[in-house]
């Protein structure tokens, strides 16, 4: 019986789930994968006696083996993350605290997100360049040996820059490299990565301009623009990139793959992209119920722009709600019909979601509050890492006063109709005292609308229907058994 | 010159009996503007002498640039009827004094909608028809949709100078000519309008002074009444010369039945005969060319022969005096001089309006069922009905106009009940406005109410019913049209129906994407100050202007780019709007599982039967309507099984348009359960298609089982709404899919010497010729095609060339037709559209397969 509320658990045993698995390295090898070492000396410096070992999908496969030599090579008990509720690139905090970790050690790709909780060590994934054909390659994306470019890279082939820029950079005197940097004093640093002990994202230092941003720190000539770059970047096309390309819009962008050693111009117009993420704004601005979604509780900060975001929404007459629902699907988000778009709370890598195949737009914070905060104006500047917008971050608006706004009213180009801005916000305030008739101003009244109730008027079904007499009284007679997936007489 | 004031006006406001608003419609280039400037002229605005060369109402630059009017523009002019001429209203009347409300319209198909907008707004229509071309498309068009709002039609026979000094027609063959444009003209009134309806006797006639004949351009014009009235005077002035109005009356009208038809005038005897041949064998003219025509024909042939002696003689027998100025004139000028002095085209055409065309008082009575969608006795609709001040009020806002302020606009509408005035508080409603909800309602002041006069508005206290009035201060809470009231159960006025559609699109694009914002302002502007065009944003990021045709789209283009968004623009070639559709049922029934595989949906697509969608579009069959009475058209009309017919789900795509889900299952459990997510998935799938995204056009989706999770958790809207979905999509890949594009009927008119080149073209680009005929009288002949839209652009340049500038096209839309090929595969013609769409909307290439649909049991 209990079947019929949920699959029977020997199907979940079986279920088969789609993942690519990676080949299983040598024993020999993981040392200087993983970087065992140096990830023992970190536990043993600190003395922590839990460490969580969070790795992605495609690298579980090593895990057991990894986690076996730290036992052996340290005095702490190690545990395994694997199937982290968000995207693999975040640290699990969470997860870590269930086991009461002292530290994360997070293997493979990341965003370079800062989390303040646990103490943390990144170890990346040693992936192979071919140097000779990556130089090869940028020499022709780069003909002119004057031009000022920026080199970019996936953390996996952190490890491959220094030689990169040995070979570059005679030839190249307007070089720039960029560096790894997490902010966040608990994080361990190795290899690349430093310490970074001003939160400050902007110092003058040198006369030379400190752009640190993504965990990756780059310093610009006095004088010059971040516009005045090119940036080449080192690693597959994916999330990071396309974060990259959406945050510097303005720049020109050439990519070498690693993996199918070819340098290429990314030609996608960038253009393009702004303009569909500028039609979820327009969404945005349409919507009147808008869902948030936790997509993150690792990335510091979440909660407050959780906070502000609420306000915002409120303030621009719309209601919301919050929903943790950890990884997102197409079925999950449709459960939730009167929702009209979904905000998306998540690393800055992760935010970009092309929501085409789902049923409402998620857009990001971002998005959220130009569409929501008169005062934030659309321009270059398109930030997917939402703590900018927070208070003391680099883009932060406050929120327009809604007093100053009067009735404007604005036509929406996605629907066709009018919407008006502050219609659902101008509810007046209950006056609390006394209790004296007042005339209702037939004129002025309008009905409350109240977006949930007034979608449950519109549905067709709204909840059990009884039918009282018109449904004939049968004796109760023999069903189908089984569930729908595979009723049992079906075979 | 100016012979009225705002004062006067206002005065005369109230006397709603003599009222007369009236728009003037035509094809293109049959001289409306032209025409209009006379009866300016007359009125006082512009001096008389430069009338027929200023185009008062082209108020734009490019419209005076290109002469072709492109806004509809109101002014007001004020006339006064002689005593004996007021004898000849029929209807109520207040004094001598008429407010005339007129509207000139565009002629080009392409702006049409601009004719819906001003006919909304009044009660009577001069058509004005080129007697040279006679009807055209566009003439039977916007006839057609007058007759449909209920607008009485007057009918002016232009270009009467190019038929006498062009084409040297003889006087038998210009009646034969009128003859025949009256005819065609009385058909479409017969074919579209409702004999012995509540508006009386349509069909125009010379014989009752509903048809005018002149030249605009020349400034003359006259009805029967003129001549009926000099002859009148003529044969009956011996004896009683002092009649009653009413007397005088009776006379002339008498006359004019005898100068029109088959009668017969013996100018030896001074007789009248119903035959033309006498007894003695010789043939009789016609009274109308013996009488009418006969005088002008000598007047032309003196001046245009420089015949002086001729000339002063006539002049004097016709009582003409020139100004010493135009004395000395010869030729052309003399011509125009005399005729414009002989036979003033204001005096005749103001006469026939203000005798001929309805009051508010007389139309609104009619029209209130037309315009109102509340019930018939609530106090609006009698407000409407009795053109009462003192009602509620209800104004009618059918456009926008942009004002000198930018981004704001004054809206242009009609008083139909009581009056409004400057800071009133009113309830402003917009079409999706239903009454008792909020929805689309503002409650607003009026800021100011203003009178608008072609290129100039006045200030105005307060405007009452019957009027046509500008408002500031209300454009912000309209999109484009709303019906604005003080009463708080009134409904809606019926929203206007276009004759033509938009689909021809533009995808716009800023060079800088920083200007988005300003873009996007830009188009919500334009959006604002055209009733047809439409702006949209699609989900691909494409910003998206929608018109009617080429040039509507290309003055709309200009306006965004220069008045609007202000900022520089790249703009797309023009490209097709398409409709995906099916073309059999589909092979199997299709399956597709939820997520969690405990649901499933059986469905089936089927192609509509012939005329249903179109019957959709129209209105015939619509979401509101009741079910069983819907169930029994579609039974009746499109061979329904009636209990299926009880049984649509919904209409989509936004909820009305032209495809249906129908539940033809048998006692399934829980299915009233999931029919939202049903619906809400079907939404989705029927507005974007799979081939390539696309709106899907006359599709019948049935929902033929669905088994369901006996547990409703498991059967939410999550795990229903992406099935649904899926199992659509899967029904509209195995039921061969096809794609539909926009088809214009063009009708070219040309001399049949350049016909040849009309075919070439036309096979060229796929069309069709489905009519040919000759204008009669004239070496022109008329044909009639069908022609793809999307092989429309540079059509009309094409032709020319190939005509030697000859033909001139109209296109308007007319169907959709199915693209022949299978659209998967890349190589046919449908395919290319699909690679197409999916490349510019970002979307994988190729038709996704119908494996990522179609589940297995």
């Amino acid at each position: 019986m209990a079947d019929a509320f949920s699959s029977s658990s020997e199907t979940v045993i079986q279920r088969v789930v789609d993942v690519r698995v990676g080949q299983r390295h040598p024993v020999e090898e993981l040392e200087e994968l993983y970087q065992i070492k140096e990830t023992c000396d970190f536990i043993s410096e600190h003395q922590f006696k839990k460490v969580a070992l969070q790795f992605p999908d495609e690298l579980l496969v090593d895990a057991v083996a990894v986690a076996l030599e730290i036992e052996r090579n340290s005095n702490a008990k190690p545990f395994i993350l694997g199937d982290t509720s968000y995207g693999s690139c975040c640290v699990d905090e969470v997860a870590a605290e269930h086991v009461g970790a002292d530290c994360v050690v997070h293997y493979g790709s990341s965003c370079l997100s800062p989390s303040k909780r646990l103490p943390l060590m990144y170890v990346f994934e040693r992936r192979p360049v071919d140097l000779e054909k990556c130089t090869s390659s940028f020499r022709e994306l780069y003909p002119d040996t004057h031009s000022h470019i920026i080199i970019l890279y996936d953390v996996n082939y952190v490890h491959a820059i220094n030689d990169l820029m040995a070979l570059l950079s005679p030839e190249y005197p307007n070089l720039v490299v960029s560096e790894l940097v997490v902010e966040g004093e608990q994080c361990y640093s190795h290899g690349r990565i430093k310490r970074q002990h001003d939160d400050t994202c902007l110092s003058e230092e040198d006369n030379n301009q400190l752009i640190n941003q993504f965990g990756r720190q780059f310093s610009l000539t006095s004088g010059s623009s971040i516009t005045d770059y090119s940036m080449f970047y080192v690693g597959q096309e994916g999330a990071t990139l396309t974060n990259f390309m959406m945050t510097w819009n303005r720049c020109s962008f050439c990519s070498f793959d690693p993996i199918k050693m070819t340098g290429r111009t990314e030609s996608v117009s960038i253009n393009r992209a702004l303009m569909k993420r500028y039609y979820a704004i327009e969404r945005a601005k349409d919507a009147n119920v808008v869902g948030i979604l936790v997509g993150t509780l690792g990335v510091s900060d979440y909660l407050k722009i959780i906070q502000q975001l609420k306000e915002t929404i409120q303030g621009a007459g719309k209601k919301s709600y919050l929903f943790a629902m950890g990884k997102l699907n197409v079925p999950k988000l449709a459960n939730f019909l009167e929702i009209d778009i979904f905000v998306l709370i998540s690393c800055p890598e992760n935010s970009l979601l092309d929501s085409s195949e789902f049923y409402k737009p998620v857009v990001t914070p971002f998005e959220m509050e130009v569409a929501c905060n008169k005062k934030r104006e659309w321009s270059e500047e398109y930030v997917t890492d939402f703590r900018h917008l927070l208070p003391g971050g680099q883009s932060y608006v406050p929120l327009a006063d809604q007093q100053e706004e009067g009735d404007e009213t604005d036509m929406s180009l996605i629907t066709g109709a009018l919407r008006s801005q502050n219609l659902m916000s101008s509810v007046p305030e209950v006056p609390s005292f006394g209790s004296s008739v007042v005339l209702r101003n037939q004129m002025l009244t309008m009905a409350n609308t109240n977006s949930a109730a007034s979608f449950l008027a519109e549905r067709s079904w709204r909840g059990l229907e009884q039918n009282l007499g018109a449904t004939p009284v049968v004796k109760a007679v023999e069903g189908r058994r089984g569930i729908a997936i595979a009723y049992e007489e079906e075979g | 010159m100016v012979n009225f004031t705002v004062d006067q006006i206002r005065a005369i406001m109230d006397k709603k009996s003599n009222i007369r608003n009236m728009s003037v419609i035509a094809h293109v280039d049959h001289g409306k503007s032209t025409l209009t400037d006379s009866l300016v002229s007359k009125a006082g605005i512009i001096a008389s002498a430069r009338a027929g060369e200023t185009r008062f109402t082209d108020t734009r630059k490019d419209e005076q640039e290109r002469c072709i009017t492109i806004k509809s523009t109101a002014i007001s002019l004020y006339y006064e009827l002689a005593e004996n001429d007021l004898a000849f209203i029929k209807q109520t009347k207040d004094g001598a004094g008429f407010l005339i409300n007129l509207i000139d319209s565009p002629g080009h198909v392409d702006f049409s909608s601009e004719v819906t907008a001003a006919l909304r707004v009044t009660d009577g229509a001069l058509v004005v028809v080129d007697c040279v071309s006679g009807v055209c498309v566009q003439t039977e068009t916007v006839l057609r949709q007058a007759i449909a709002e209920r607008i009485k039609p007057v009918l002016m026979m232009n270009k009467m100078d190019r038929a006498l000094l062009e084409l040297q027609l003889q006087p038998e063959d210009l009646y034969q000519t009128f003859q025949r444009i009256v005819e065609s003209v009385n058909v479409i009134i017969a074919t579209y309008g409702e004999e012995d309806g509540p508006m009386g006797h349509l069909p125009v006639s010379p014989v009752i002074g509903t048809v005018g004949f002149g030249s605009g351009l020349h400034g003359w014009a006259f009805t029967l009444k003129q001549f009926a009235e000099m002859y009148a005077a003529k044969f009956a002035a011996k004896g009683n010369t002092q009649m009653s109005p009413d007397e005088h009356c009776k006379k002339v009208e008498d006359m004019m039945k005898k100068l029109w038809g088959d009668r017969y005038f013996d100018p030896a005897t001074g007789k009248f005969y119903k035959s033309s041949n006498l007894p003695a064998g010789s043939k009789l003219p016609r009274t109308f060319v013996a009488l009418v025509l006969d005088p002008i024909f000598k007047v032309f042939a003196a001046i245009m022969n420089f015949n002086k002696e001729e000339t002063a003689k006539l002049l004097s027998k016709l009582e003409v005096k020139l100004d010493t100025e135009d004395k000395d004139k010869e030729g052309k000028p003399l011509l125009k001089a005399v005729m414009r002095r002989w036979l003033p085209a204001g005096e005749a055409l103001l006469q026939m309006i203000t005798i001929h065309l309805p009051s508010p008082v007389t139309a609104q009575k009619y029209r209130c069922e037309m315009l109102y969608e509340g019930p018939m006795d609530d106090e609006c609709a009698m407000g409407i009905k009795n053109c009462d001040p003192k009602a509620p009020l209800m104004v009618y806002i059918s456009k926008m106009v942009p004002t000198n302020d930018k981004g704001r606009f004054y809206a242009f509408g009609r008083v139909f009940s009581g009056s409004v005035s400057t800071g009133l508080k009113v309830r402003i409603m917009g079409p999706n406005y239903t009454p008792g909800k909020k929805e689309d309602l503002y409650l607003k002041p009026i800021q100011r109410t203003i009178l608008m006069m072609g290129r100039y508005v006045e200030p105005i206290e307060d405007v009452p019913c019957g009027n046509i009035v500008g408002l500031v201060g209300v454009d912000q809470f309209l999109v484009k049209t709303g019906t604005i009231t003080t009463f708080e159960h009134a409904h809606n006025m019926k929203v206007m129906k276009f004759s033509v559609s938009p689909v021809v699109r533009v995808a716009v694009e800023v060079k800088n994407p920083a200007d988005l914002p300003k873009l996007v302002e830009g188009l919500k502007r334009l959006s604002k100050s055209d009733p047809m065009v439409q702006c949209i944003i699609e989900e691909s990021g494409e910003h998206i202007v929608a018109g009617a045709g080429e040039l509507h789209l290309e003055i709309c283009l200009k306006d965004l780019e220069e008045d609007h968004a202000c900022v520089p623009l790249k703009k797309s070639d023009p490209v097709v709007s398409y409709r995906e559709t099916v073309s059999v049922e589909s092979s199997v029934v299709c399956l597709s599982k939820s997520p969690n595989k405990h649901n499933r949906l059986f469905m089936k697509a089927a192609p509509f039967e012939e005329g249903l969608a179109e019957a959709i579009e129209k209105g015939d069959i619509s979401p509101r309507q009741e079910l069983k009475l819907r169930a029994r058209y579609l039974a009746d009309t499109h061979d329904w099984d009636v209990g299926e017919a009880r049984k649509i789900w919904c209409f989509g795509p936004d909820g009305t348009g032209p495809n249906l889900l129908v539940d033809v299952t048998k006692g399934v459990q829980y299915l009233n359960e999931i029919k939202d997510s049903v619906v809400a998935g079907f939404q989705w799938a029927v507005k974007e298609g799979v081939l390539c995204e696309e709106n899907m056009r006359a599709v019948r989706f049935n929902v033929h089982d669905v088994t369901l999770h006996t547990d409703a958790i498991h059967r939410g809207g999550g795990q229903i709404i992406p099935t649904a979905r899926r199992c659509l999509y899967a029904c509209q890949l195995t039921a061969e899919p096809k794609m539909m594009e926009p088809v214009y009927l063009v009708e070219i008119q040309c001399p049949g010497s350049a016909v040849g080149g009309i075919y070439g073209v036309l096979t060229r680009r796929r069309g069709h010729v489905f009519e040919e005929i000759a204008v009669a009288g004239t070496p022109m002949r008329v044909t009639k095609a069908f022609l793809p839209v999307m092989e429309s652009f540079g059509f009309t340049a094409d032709l020319r060339s190939h005509t030697g500038g000859q033909a001139f096209p109209q296109c308007v839309f007319d169907h959709w037709q199915i693209l022949p090929g299978d659209p998967t595969d890349p190589a046919s013609k449908p395919g290319i559209v699909v690679t197409d769409a999916r490349k510019r909307k970002g979307l994988k290439e190729g038709v996704p397969l119908l494996e990522n649909y179609l589940d297995k049991m």
